[in-house]
């Protein structure tokens, strides 16, 4: 059994998606912790969902950065166990330092709420065993989604194969119009150099069973199954 | 010791400011020639400190940790000792 820690802060609004979306997923329990006395001891992974954390006061994700909860998830994280950060789960990743980089606001200022196309660049991750090259579709709901770094760090972060998922077309080609937000290079998703901790801003629990209208953040959360590992789209589609 | 810090937080120059951007169009939009807009935010704290230099360094914890996100912007501050009137 793999079992899963979501985080909720204030103003966390995903957790219950996550929660249900990991129901799917064969041997794979996962609770809910508050951010205040959250404990990850006995968990394998935890995820940082999506939300306004604090009223995304200061930034998006600054003020959930010093939460009791991000100082247990940098030690988790630390000790090498999975994290995965969605939407505000990323915002709050990349302040706490945790992943390379920033989320601003979107260029053209929009608020994006839609279904985009992203290409897995890299399946050197346990979130996206098995899914090399694959071309995701999902939706985004975020209005500071572009991601920025300096160029000494979109240069490392290149070169490392820390970037895990590019916007792109349906085709997987990653073209100006298919980057929702501004996002340097296209970037939908990065890692960390360890490699175990991942955030994106797509939203894979919003699509992972066909009555919501996709399965393709299924094939990622499966990935926490090790037996099902980048089989599971047979089986939901 | 009573200290009132004013700070100042701004993007890069390197990074774009959409915000600022919006602006500029719109006092355009007024007539107004502008060539750049630049927003930034000013934050004012009260605080309690044994003296100037732990102030200031408090007020470096304050931008470092939370105020400012190092990636992206910058911050600058003045320091007085009271409280504004």
């Amino acid at each position: 059994m793999t079992r899963v820690a979501i985080l909720r802060y204030p103003g966390t609004w995903s957790e219950r998606d996550f929660q249900h979306a990991l129901s799917l997923v064969p041997g794979v329990e996962s609770d809910i912790l508050w951010h205040e006395d959250a404990d990850l001891a006995g968990y394998d992974a935890a995820i940082v969902p999506g939300g306004f954390t604090y009223g995304d006061y200061v930034r998006a994700g600054a003020i959930a950065k010093i939460s009791p909860a991000t100082r247990a998830l940098r030690r988790f994280a630390e000790a090498g166990k999975l994290v995965l950060g969605s939407c505000n789960g990323f915002q709050i990743l990349c302040e706490a330092g945790l992943l390379p980089g920033a989320l601003v606001r979107n260029r053209g200022l929009e608020f994006r709420c839609d279904w985009v196309h992203m290409r897995v660049e890299s399946d050197k991750t346990s979130w996206t065993a098995g899914l090399q090259g694959a071309v995701l579709r999902m939706p985004i709901a975020h209005g500071e989604g572009c991601w920025v770094a300096d160029d000494e760090t979109l240069s490392d972060v290149e070169s490392r194969g820390q970037v895990v998922f590019r916007y792109t077309d349906e085709r997987g080609g990653a073209t100006p119009a298919s980057n929702p937000n501004g996002s340097l290079a296209n970037i939908a998703g990065v890692c960390n150099e360890g490699r175990n901790v991942v955030g994106l801003m797509p939203h894979p629990e919003r699509c992972s069973e066909a009555l919501l209208g996709g399965t393709d953040g299924y094939r990622v959360l499966a990935n926490l199954a090790p037996a099902m590992a980048g089989t599971a789209p047979a089986i939901y589609r | 010791m009573m200290f009132t810090a004013t700070i100042r937080v701004f993007p890069k120059s390197e990074v774009r400011d959409p915000q600022g951007e919006a602006v500029r169009g719109a006092l355009r939009s007024l007539g107004i020639a502008v060539s750049d807009v630049r927003t930034g935010k000013e934050i004012i704290v009260t605080f309690e400190a044994a003296d100037e230099n732990a102030a200031r360094d408090a007020v470096g914890v304050m931008g470092r940790e939370l105020l400012a996100n190092p990636v992206i912007e910058l911050y600058e501050f003045t320091l007085i000792a009271g409280v504004p009137v």
